[in-house]
This record gives C-alpha cells, structure tokens and sequence, in this order.
C-alpha cells in the first residue's frame, strides 16, 4: 500500500492510515477500523414501502472486499451500527453479507455494538463476527461506538457520520465527509453507501482530515 | 348514472327569491350574480373573476341555494314574512354534502363560513355548515367522520384527506357544486394541481356536478378556466364571468426624506417607522401588508414600540399563527376595535370584511395584479377608490413602484404560469385513489388525463407511476418485502393493503407546500401558532425569539411541541419561513427596465423617481445607468475577490438560471471556481481570480445557442436540482415530516431527501422524479421559456462593461447577498487545498 492511498497520522505512537474510502487501517494490527456500515437500512426502508433503490448493499461490500484485498488486513473492527434495525434483516440483505464473509473467510471480525446493533439485534451467528459491547481495549486503543474520552485508551469512534464544513476566497463553500481527531478521541466517517452526514465543529486545535473524492486532504 | 334533475332556471320564483333576500336588507344583486345563478341552475359551471370583496362569495352560493329551494318548497320560509332565525338544522336529520367549498388558506375558512351561513339561517334552510382544515378539533372531524355537514368548507389537503377514506364514493353520492375559492393562488403551484385531480375525482364519482371557481382578474383567464373545469368531455360547458370592474387604484409611496443617507439595499429594518406611524395616524383603521411572515413580525413589534398606547388595538396577521388568534384578529377588523393589522397575504384574500382606511406595503409588491388586490382592501364602497401606499425597504425599491403604477395604468395584469403534469402529485394522488375505494388503471389514467396539468400526459410515465407505486419502480423489481399499492385477486383493483402505508399517506398528504411544522406553546396557557422544524431545531433552552408578536423564551421541544414561557423583552431570532420570496414578475420587469431608460436620459417622473435621482446619479457617476437596449456588466475587485455584475432585470428566477449558465460557460475556459448570487435585477459572479470575460462574450457567452445542452449541464454543475428535489421527495412520500409519535420505527425511516437525491442518481438513474426535480428547476424555477427569450434580447443588446473602483448602487444588493450556488471546472482536490475549516461558529 503507497502513501497515496491515504492519509497518515500518528496517535498515541501509533500510525494510523485514514483511506478516501471512509475507513482507517491500523498497520501494526493488520486491522481495518469500519464505522456505521447500516447494512439493511434500504431493506428497512423498502418493508416500510419506500423505494429506495437496489444495490446499496452490494456496493458497500463490494468496497469492503477491496479495502481488505489491498491493505492486506486480517481483520476488520465495526464501530458499531453493522445492522440498521430489525426490520432490514431482509433474506437478501443477509445472503449478500453471507457472501461476503464467505469471500473472506480466513478475517478475522469483531463488532462493537452501537446504538442501531441494540435494535436490529446482533448479525446471524453463521457469519462468526464476534460482539462485544464497546470499549474493545486494544491498547493504545479503546474501540467505541459513541465518540467519548475513555478511560482505558484514545477512543476511536464512529456514529456521528462528521463532515466538515469548508469555506474559502470568493465565498466558496462546501461540506465533505471527515475524519476528526481530538485530544481524546477520534471521529470516522460512515462507511455504509446509504447513510447521511452531519456536520461537527471542530476546535481549532482538533485536527480534520476531509475525503474529496479519491484523497484524503488534512484541512485547517 | 342517472342525470341530475334541475329546476327551470327561467322560473322567476327561482331568483325572485334571492332577489327579495337581496332587498330586504337594502342590497341589490349585481347582473353577474344573477348570471352566475341563471347558468348555475342550468347545469353549467365556469369561472369568476373579479376584484376581492365584490360579491363573488354570493354568486357561487345562492345557486344551490335557489336549487335546494325549489326542489322543496315547503321547507323553506316565505321571505315576505318577517325576518326570523329558520329550525336550526339536526344532524342526522341534514340533507347529505352537496357543497363542497375549497378555499386555499385555513384562515379564511372561518370567515367564508360565516359569510354562507347568513341567507341559511334567515331562508330556514336546514341545511347543516360546517369547516374541516388543519385546525378541526379532533371530536369535530371524529362527528364529520361519521356524517359529512350539507356544507363543507375545507382546504386542497383536507379534500384529498376525504377522498382517501375507503367510504369516498358514497361520500360524495349527492354533491351538487364544487367551489374553488381563491383559484388565482392555487393556480400555478402542486396545490392547484392536487386540486386539479381531486376535481377530476369527485367528477368521476358523481358525473354531472358543477364546478364553479372565484378567482382574482389575471392575464389567462382561458387557462384558468381550463385547469378548474378539465379538459375532458365535458357534461356541462365552461363559462367565464367578469364581475364587478375594478376600482381606480391610487398608487403612492412614502419617500425617504433623506436619500442619501438611505442604506442602498439589504434588509433595511424599519426605518421608515415614523412614516408609517404617521400614516396609520391619518384613519381609524389600516391594514400594513408585508412579503413574508418574519417581516409581520419585526414590523409589528416595531409599530407597537413607537406607539405603546396601541396595544390591545394593533395585532399582527400570519398563516402560522394559531386559528384562534387570527379570527381574533379578523374580529377585532370587522368591528373596528384594531386601528390596524400587519399581515401577509393571509388578509389580502378571502371574504369580506369592512374595507379600511389605509392600506400599506412594506417591500415591493412584485407584481401588479398583487398590489391591484392589496389596494382592494381599502375603499370597498361602491365607486370609491383603492388606494395603497407603499414603503420602500431600500431606495431602489421606489422604481419598482413608480413601474408598478405604469402597469396599473396600462392594465399589465399578470398571468399564472401553469404547472405540468408534476409526477410527485401524481404518485401520491394514486396511492390517495387506492385507500379510496380503489380503481382500475384504465379508468384512472382517463380521469387523470380530463385534467390539464396531466393532459399530455405520456404512456410511459403512467406506466413509470403504477409501478412505483406497486413494485417500487426498475430498480426495486423483486424485492418481495416491498409494497404500496396492491392488486386484488378479485376484480383486479388496485388498493392499499398495509395499514402502516395507509398511516403514513395520510400523514403525508398535508405536506405539499411546507417543512414539517412545530406547534409552538406556552407551557401554561395556550397554543401559539407553529414555525418550521428546522428553526426550532438551531434553539438551545434558554433562547429568545419572537412569535406571534410575543416576545418568549424557548424551554424544550415535546411531543412535537416547542414549549415556551414569556421572555421580559423582545430580543433574539425570529422564525422565517421557506418559500416566502417572490419574484419580480415579467411584466413589472419590463416596466422597471423603461423607468431605468427613462432615468439614464435624465428624464425622472414622479415623486419615486425624483426621490431616487441621486442614487441613480451615483450609478450614473460611477459606472453606467443602462438604457433598455443595453446590457450593463460591471467587474469590481474588493479583498473578497473579481465581480461580475450582469444586470438583465428579469426577475431573481431567470437570474438564477442565468447564473449557472453564464458561470459554466466561462469556467468551460479554464478552471475557475464561481460563487453565484441573484435577485431581481441582477447576477454576481465572484471567483478568487479574473475570470476570462472578455473572452467569453467573443465565444458567445450570451448567445442563446445551445441551450439545449447548456442548460442542463449548467444545472448539473449546481445543487439546484438537488433541492428541488425535497419537495418532491416529500410529496411522493419518499421521506416524512416529523411524525407526531415518533418512535423507534419512525426514527429509523428518517432520511434526508439530498442523501435520498444522490442515492437515486447513483443507484437508479433513470428514476422519473429525478428528471421530473430537473424539469422542475428547468420550467419552474428557472422559468426557462423566459430564460431564452431574455437571451435573445441579451443578444441583440449592446454590452456595456464598466470597471468602477467601488460596488455601484445597482450592484450592493447583489455584494451582501449570502444565499449563493457554486459552479466549478476545478477538481475538488484543487478547490479544497484553497480553503480553510470554518470555524467562526465553534469559535464564536
């Protein structure tokens, strides 16, 4: 993996490489850190009859699959929100992560429960993610869902899908999905194709890491 | 179906009657009122236009009035006999609906109610009146829900509501008459075109009822005519009434005594206070219209803190506000306890009530026809004049008053740009048929074909609608769990099988024109009005804002409630509320351009004019006054960056579109970022560096070629279709206000429409709401007829670039202008490595 793939930073000692494909990849623990997947959250949507598109899923595993393949990772780590809600455990939704894991049967996968995952219950036992509920200590580490100083490590968070607003000469503006690190704790991206952005106000110290498009661009 | 028998409209009992009730209260039927009951009678139905408060109301009532009186002769009372209150009518006992009265605002229900029970009582017609909106008590709707009044006053969204029950078809078994009041506002938006298929429905349900609409004078009458009635076979035929002509309308502003030192543009506040002040002072009663409800409530607590001995006697007048405080209001004008009201246009239409002494117009009216109806509300005598006074919030604003008198002398009425076949209204008004009883797809697509908003409506966007309606469209085939509308095995009809669909419909129907709205409350004590969601979501407890004239301090939001206690004074935000700026309409527009030409000649008439003389030398000294035969374009350099200003006057929609398209086509030159405003009059283009112009214009940067191309992709380069679609999104159900109990499941199907924007191009690219937001912005938004035809005259215009040192008057508006669209041919990552986090909330 070269340099241009991502973004690297160095916390508490230990390199982080922060991908444009909305994940952080933690080297020294050949483990990809993923937050807010939403699997099911259109098959939530269609059994409410909203007709949101087909494919969703696909597409987000489908970049799964290529993160693992090109940083080598043998393991992958969810921040939590892996399922959407009870009703998105749709048969084809779950056939598809099947496929998935069946694809990558050899990774090692860990979920560390969220607010969603409280809901929609933990993944079908067959697909061998082990749960636990947050922090997963992995020192320097403490693996959340909810973005919070923790007592046992440098937090790292998903649930609040950031993004970050940026302004510029001429009265430019624009808003792009980010990684945020604070003193504390640090903030990624969501990584489910079908999921929004809300917009977080850093402090002037924070540092922020936007996705535009292909790179991962720091921003001050 | 059997036809309806009617009474012979020549038998003089049948207008005698209304002619005697006329007359013994001292009035005399106009001869359009008595052409509307003649036609009435004799099956047909049509259209009548006429100035507000000119007796359009008893036109269309007395007809089946007349009608019920002669089929039962018995049961009513001899007019000759003295004046008494008539059995009042038992409801169970009532004759079944037979009127429906549509009316546009809520605010108005309670008035038009009035006004039709006054000839029932005194005729001793049993019939039963009633309202059905938005602000009906729960017990209220649960009684209508059992039994329909004889008389159901009710707005677009509550008719779909009724046409939804699955009971619709008997519910409608004896209408007679369907009256559209207000048909002007609801031409020309999806409300008018709901309107539009529920009329086709009821047509359809009860073949041979009369359709008659009450509309103010605008320039295509014929359209109008043809919206309201449908253009299917008609069973009866269409006719247009004029009614009384319209009185002189005296048109004058209130000029401020020192121009020079009048800020140029923006938001002025109330600098004009005393003025107005003063000019209230001069009758016992006045009506200060405004453009938007955020300026009713800044204008009121300006008025009531430079006259604090009003209060009690000033109020303020808005559609947001609770139902019980506006028909306050409206009673405290009728019996002349308010000396005046400030209020939008929920007071310019409706009803009668009696006419005041002065009448105001904070802002430009934007229109002709708008500002002909807000004279109307002053000197309702017979044979007196109309006269409004109008007050500028900024110096610039006094031309479009003196063109604005232009029109009315010129008689340059408006026309409603009508709206096609919109899909959005569509889906939800078919899954409204399914929970109603059902249909057959044939049958239906006649029916919505008879009306003229769907009339060229294609087989393949009819096939689009059925199946996104059942199978959730291309990109869903086979998803079992997905259903909305189902066919059933027997009878092959079409309906809605799942309740919680149903629910939510339902929910959803109301939600055509607004954000989803927050009651506002006081904790102890009563309901306010509602404000929109997202205003209330920015307030922390604590917070200050104004509402309903009341200065409050916001405590927390509750059951979809935001609860709040009295705050000592009035400070901090006040609500505003979506969609509340109009454009400068074609016609004012072209007027505005002659007054300019008048003024760049030195030629400046009327007090307007000669007030606004010495800005217009600034611009004149500065840069350039364009004649009506030139295009001014002004490039100024200030730290923000290099400006462009481009001044078509054509109003703010065509800006808009012109904007895009001018900044794609010279950021098609090389890569430059442009951040883009406009407003009535203009266009500014501001990039970090110069932009190639000159260039450009030599490349054909104002040619009206390729329009065809250029447009979309221009529209493609900016988020404009992106938030059209949210009303879209919203009225074809895809994402749902705040729902009243929201649980788990409800959280869970919250999605923003943009996520749902972009999940749709990427997923399902040839989804027709997609092409439909982008039609939209095109045709609506845009106006994008008027968008080539303003670039054929651009073409054949002179240009006229000036380069002055400081922003021009003509220009300022446009600097401080902070809603702003962005075109680029950069690449994101170029772009982003210029800018910076914006940190001025986080560190303010």
């Amino acid at each position: 993996m070269s340099a241009a793939d991502g973004a690297r930073i160095h916390v508490r000692g230990e390199e982080l490489v922060l991908l444009p494909d909305r994940a952080a990849y933690w080297p020294a623990r050949a483990t990809l850190l993923v937050a807010d997947p939403h699997f099911g959250k259109a098959a939530t949507f269609r059994a409410a009859a909203i007709p949101v598109p087909a494919g969703t899923t696909e597409v987000t595993l489908g970049r799964l699959d290529a993160l693992v393949s090109r940083t080598g990772a043998r393991r992958v780590v969810f921040l939590g929100d892996f399922l959407h809600a009870h009703a998105g455990r749709a048969p084809a939704t779950l056939r598809a992560i099947e496929g998935w894991r069946a694809r990558n049967g050899s990774l090692e996968v860990l979920l560390v429960r969220g607010n969603h995952d409280r809901h929609a219950g933990d993944p079908p036992r067959e697909l061998a993610i082990e749960c636990v509920d947050a922090p997963a200590v992995e020192p320097p580490f403490a693996l959340v869902h909810y973005p919070a100083p923790a007592a046992e490590g440098y937090a790292i968070a998903g649930h609040l899908h950031p993004a970050a607003s940026l302004v510029g000469r001429g009265r430019q503006a624009t808003r792009l999905p980010c990684f945020w690190f604070t003193a504390e704790y640090a903030v990624l991206p969501a990584f489910g194709e079908f999921t929004g952005v809300a917009t977080v106000e850093p402090d002037p110290q924070d540092r922020v890491f936007v996705i535009a498009e292909d790179q991962v661009v720091e921003v001050r | 179906m059997s036809r309806l028998t009617l009474p012979d409209p020549s038998s003089a009992t049948s207008l005698g009657r209304a002619e005697r009730w006329f007359a013994a209260r001292g009035w005399h039927p106009f001869p359009f009122q008595r052409e509307v009951w003649r036609a009435y009678l004799a099956g047909e139905s049509g259209l009548i236009h006429a100035a507000t408060g000119t007796g359009k109301t008893y036109a269309a009532w007395w007809g089946p009035l007349l009608e019920w009186a002669a089929e039962h002769p018995d049961e009513v009372l001899d007019l000759d006999a003295p004046i008494a209150s008539g059995p009042a009518a038992r409801r169970n006992a009532a004759a079944p609906l037979r009127v429906l009265w549509i009316t546009p605002l809520r605010a108005l229900a309670a008035d038009t109610e009035e006004a039709l029970r006054a000839p029932l009582v005194s005729l001793g017609i049993p019939w039963t009146l009633e309202t059905r909106t938005g602000d009906t008590s729960p017990a209220q709707r649960a009684r209508q829900g059992r039994r329909l009044p004889t008389a159901l006053v009710t707005t677009p969204e509550s008719l779909s509501l009724l046409l939804s029950r699955s009971d619709a078809p008997e519910l409608f078994a004896d209408l007679r008459l369907v009256v559209v009041d207000e048909w002007h506002e609801l031409l020309g938006s999806k409300r008018g075109v709901q309107v539009e298929l529920a009329l086709a429905r009821l047509r359809a349900l009860r073949p041979g009822v009369r359709t008659w609409g009450l509309s103010a004078t605008i320039g295509n009458l014929e359209e109008a005519a043809e919206a309201l009635l449908g253009v299917g076979e008609r069973e009866t035929s269409a006719r247009i009434v004029r009614g009384v002509e319209p009185k002189e309308v005296v048109v004058d502003a209130l000029i401020p005594p020192v121009v020079e030192r009048f800020p140029w543009a923006g938001h002025l506040g109330t600098q004009m206070l005393p003025q107005v002040v003063a000019a209230i002072e001069e009758g016992d009663s006045a009506i200060v219209f405004t453009n938007t409800r955020s300026q009713t409530e800044i204008w009121y607590q300006a008025i009531l803190a430079a006259r604090p001995d009003w209060a009690g006697r000033i109020a303020l007048h808005h559609g947001s506000l609770d139902r019980g405080r506006r028909e306050w209001v409206e009673e405290g004008l009728r019996t002349g306890e308010l000396r005046c009201v400030v209020a939008t246009s929920s007071l310019d239409l409706g009803v009668d009530f009696s006419p005041v002494d002065r009448v105001l117009q904070i802002g430009s009216p934007k229109g002709v026809a708008r500002l002909v109806q807000r004279a109307g509300r002053s000197g309702h005598r017979p044979g007196a004049t109309s006269r409004v006074t109008c007050v500028p919030t900024n110096v610039l604003e006094l031309i479009e008053v003196a063109a604005a008198r232009d029109g009315i002398r010129l008689g340059a009425i408006e026309s409603r740009p009508l709206v096609e076949r919109p899909l959005d209204v569509l889906v939800q008004h078919v899954v409204t048929v399914a929970l109603g009883g059902g249909f057959h797809p044939d049958e239906l697509l006649r029916e919505v074909r008879s009306t003229r908003a769907y009339s060229e409506l294609r087989d393949d966007e009819w096939r689009w609608t059925l199946d996104f309606v059942t199978n959730g469209g291309e990109a869903l085939r086979g998803y079992p769990e997905y259903s909305r509308v189902v066919v059933e095995d027997d009878g092959g009809r079409w309906v809605v099988g799942d309740a919680g669909v149903a629910r939510r419909h339902r929910q959803s129907i109301g939600t055509i024109v607004s954000d989803a709205q927050i009651a506002v409350q006081y904790l102890r004590g009563g309901a306010l009005g509602s404000v929109e969601e997202s205003f209330v979501a920015r307030l922390k407890p604590g917070d200050r804002f104004t509402f309903a004239g009341k200065p409050l301090e916001f405590v927390r939001v509750r059951d979809m409630k935001a609860w709040v206690r009295k705050a000592p004074n009035a400070k901090g935000a006040i609500p505003r509320w979506m969609g509340s700026r109009l454009p400068l309409s074609r016609a004012l527009a072209e007027l505005l351009r002659a007054r300019l030409d008048e003024a760049s000649r030195g030629i400046y008439r009327e007090a307007e004019m000669e007030a606004v003389r010495p800005v217009l030398e600034v611009q004149r000294r500065w840069s350039h006054i364009p004649r009506v035969d030139e295009l001014l374009v002004e490039r100024v350099r200030s730290r923000e960056g290099f400006h462009l200003f481009v001044f078509p006057f054509e109003g703010r929609l065509v800006h808009e579109g012109l904007a895009a398209l001018l900044a794609y086509r010279i950021a098609r030159l090389r890569p430059i970022t442009f951040s883009l405003a406009a407003n009535d009059w203009g266009i500014e283009l501001l990039a970090p560096e110069e932009a190639p112009l000159e260039q450009a214009i030599g490349e054909g940067l104002f040619a009206p070629s390729n329009l065809l191309e250029d447009v979309p992709a221009s529209l493609n380069a900016t988020e404009m279709a992106k938030r059209q679609f949210r009303e879209i999104a919203r009225v074809s159900g895809l994402v749902f206000p705040g729902l009243p109990r929201s649980g788990k499941t409800a959280r869970q199907l919250q999605v923003s429409s943009g996520l749902f924007f972009d999940v749709l191009q990427r997923y399902d690219p040839r989804n027709l709401l997609l092409s439909q937001a982008h039609r939209e912005v095109l045709e609506r938004q845009l106006e994008s007829s008027r968008l080539g035809r303003t670039l054929e005259r651009l073409a054949r215009a002179k240009i006229v670039i000036t380069t002055p040192k400081r922003t021009p008057p003509l220009a300022f508006p446009l600097l401080v202008d902070r809603a702003r669209e962005r075109v680029s041919s950069e690449t994101l990552g170029e772009r982003i490595r210029k800018m910076q986090l914006a940190l001025e909330r986080a560190a303010g």
